[in-house]
């Protein structure tokens, strides 16, 4: 039998510490649903959803409760809906995404991803249609989330897409101004998009993909900061005293229990439905909750304000120990993985934005390193959609650059200035407005159109 | 004829107990299969399989064993068994659950618990209990092969936690061997 100090070590993660698997996301491919009507693709559509994911729920929640570890959200992913809706206008692609919230709401999951497309080289008349249909397919539909990738590091950056993303992001804004802007939190714009992301709003079945797979996105920073707290306090009386190497060693270790927790609950569930297990995202993803905050470990490895000199320095560092210890415990990991930095659902964080700790230059410094970018920013409304589409700009070439994935997920609240703040409720969270510099100075910058190149060391071959 | 033996013996704790007893069990022209001890509050009690290649009866093992110039008292029980151990047996079951159960320290806490595991037709393969200040702790490896549904379990225990100011989690035990060993 395992020793008894290994047992209550587990037992203290999962009912103390906020440990649990985030998310099992299925993927499925829809490319073959596409017919000559609408209407029948949409029928296409919910018919594969219900056939690959009826018993998906179920399965999660059986492996979940027979286990005894908490499974918090069953997802589905779907083949980039521009692909599947090739030559449809942007009121058909407001008619798939009806459709896929009714096939989401039909197999009892609250989000599916996908309504995406990928334009990082150029745009497609579908391509510019989808991203017309945007405000009404986010207005209208409840569960679905859309995501554009719209850079690489091998194709640089399409200009002229990011040009119509800032209105389009703003106007998504508006259309859904009752309830503060939500619309645009289910939008993502993505560089180096991975098509094996389980985690919300950027979640994909990438064309790549074979018909069904099932991807896990494991969190637990809750789980981290506890672990941390235990080790610096019991080491607080020592002479010598622990060293940051020491602490990035517990993260690692700490990160292989949680993922092997994931990876078992993935192998079980894609076992059960007899579909292909994709892989463990490693991704630190917090939650409101208290105790449940990537901020607070921030705050435990020795920055008083979170946006203080030095965050980035934890950042690179905890984003790296959790890489680290994760892929040795997963046969395959993918997605993200690392930390994600989602200021409206990190209370921590948000408390930064209205104390004035932290300001959109400095998130922008720590998304260099963690895994993800600007992530669930509340800005206000009245910043003009050039502003916005230099701020994804910005973030793009980070990515693009440091051949990483960067994304931008920002809400420009209607009627809301600095000083205002925003609360969308449950996990997506609540923030002060975070304010922006500069306002009104790009629009010469995103005038131009076009293409940024692909950097030089994108040429490889 | 091969003679199948199952033996336990219990003694204060004290260097060379297991010597003396497989010494025993050697002379006799005995072959060990499996042994487990295990030490508690400075006693020892272990528990061994042997097969002999003669016709050696348990009170012959037991008079072996009397014969040793022990410093401390060798409580022995030796038992013939009709067929071999079933290795088959001393492999887990696939549905063996940990249960941990925590309170404040009383009488009568490991009968509950053990009561309600009987009662639910689990059989407990390993029970080990640590006291900590006042917290009282059972970390209890189960058999839950007999149990119909997890579910209703589950509740049942919710049920009994509740009634007992108890905290009690059961988790399968994949979980614990995934979380604290190297091979999946």
């Amino acid at each position: 039998m395992l020793r008894s100090d290994q047992i209550l070590a587990t037992v203290e993660m999962i009912q103390k510490e906020n440990l649990d698997v985030r998310t099992v996301t299925m993927g499925i491919n829809l490319l073959d649903c596409r017919s000559p009507s609408v209407s029948h693709t949409c029928k296409n559509i919910e018919d594969r959803i219900g056939e690959k994911a009826g018993r998906f729920v179920e399965s999660c929640n059986f492996v979940s409760r027979k286990l005894g570890i908490p499974v918090v959200n069953k997802r589905i992913s779907i083949t980039p809906i521009s692909f599947v809706g090739a030559g449809f206008n942007r009121d058909d692609f407001v008619e798939l995404a009806l459709s896929l919230d009714r096939a989401a709401a039909s197999v009892g999951v609250d989000i599916l991803g996908g309504f995406s497309a990928q334009v990082e080289k150029g745009l497609t008349k579908t391509d510019r249609e989808y991203i017309l249909s945007l405000p009404e397919a986010l207005r209208a539909s409840v569960a679905v989330c859309a995501s554009i990738n719209m850079a690489s590091s091998q194709k640089g950056i399409n200009m002229d897409a990011l040009a119509m993303l800032g209105p389009t992001i703003k106007e998504i804004a508006e259309r859904t101004a009752d309830q503060g802007g939500f619309g645009a939190a289910k939008f993502v714009v993505f560089c180096n998009q991975p098509g094996d992301n389980p985690f919300m709003a950027g979640a994909i079945h990438g064309v790549e993909e074979a018909d069904t797979v099932l991807n896990v996105g494991v969190s637990g920073p809750g789980v981290i900061a506890r672990s941390l707290e235990k080790l610096i306090n019991s080491r607080k009386d020592e002479e010598n005293g622990l060293k940051l190497d020491e602490i990035a060693e517990e993260i690692k270790q700490t990160t292989f229990r949680v993922t092997r927790c994931g990876e078992l609950v993935g192998r079980q569930v894609s076992d059960m439905l007899g579909v292909n297990f994709g892989v463990v995202d490693l991704s630190l993803a917090p939650t409101p909750k208290v105790g449940d905050s990537v901020g607070e470990i921030l705050h435990i490895l020795g920055v008083d304000a979170i946006g203080a000199p030095g965050s980035t320095a934890i950042l690179a560092m905890l984003n790296d120990a959790v890489k680290k210890g994760g892929i040795f415990a997963s046969k395959t990991v993918g997605g993200l993985s690392g930390a994600f930095i989602p200021v409206m659902e990190d209370a921590l964080l948000a408390e930064a934005v209205g104390n004035d700790d932290l300001c959109l230059e400095k998130l922008e410094a720590m998304t260099c390193v963690c895994s993800v970018g600007i992530d669930m920013v509340a800005i206000p409304g009245s910043v003009d959609g050039d502003t916005i589409s230099a701020i994804i700009a910005d973030e793009m070439a980070l990515g693009m650059v440091n051949n990483k994935t960067t994304a931008v997920r920002i809400i420009p609240v209607p009627g809301k200035e600095v000083g205002d703040s925003v609360s969308f409720g449950g996990l997506f969270g609540a923030s002060p407005i975070m304010a922006v510099r500069n306002v009104g100075k790009s629009s010469r910058f995103i005038g131009w159109g076009g293409r940024i190149p692909a950097p030089i060391h994108s040429f490889k071959n | 004829m091969n003679r199948q033996m199952v033996i336990s013996v219990m003694s204060k704790d004290r260097t060379g107990i297991v010597a003396d007893i497989t010494g025993a069990v050697y002379e006799l022209g005995g072959d060990l299969a499996d042994l487990n001890q295990s030490t508690l509050g400075g006693y020892l009690t272990m528990i061994l399989f042997a097969t002999f290649d003669r016709e050696i009866t348990p009170d012959m093992l037991i008079d072996k064993i009397d014969a040793i110039d022990s410093p401390t008292k060798l409580d022995v029980v030796a038992r013939d068994l009709q067929e071999p151990p079933d290795p088959a047996l001393s492999a887990l079951p696939p549905k063996t659950y940990i249960m941990t159960t925590q309170g404040l320290n009383r009488k009568g806490l490991v009968y509950g618990v053990s009561s309600f595991c009987f009662e639910h037709d689990i059989n407990i393969l390993d029970l080990a209990t640590t006291i900590k200040g006042e917290t009282y702790t059972m970390v209890l490896q189960l058999d839950l092969s007999r149990v119909e549904t997890i579910a209703e379990v589950r509740d049942a225990l919710d049920l009994y936690a509740r009634e007992q100011d108890l905290q009690i989690v059961l988790q399968h035990h994949d979980l614990f061997k995934v979380t604290n060993e190297i091979p999946f």
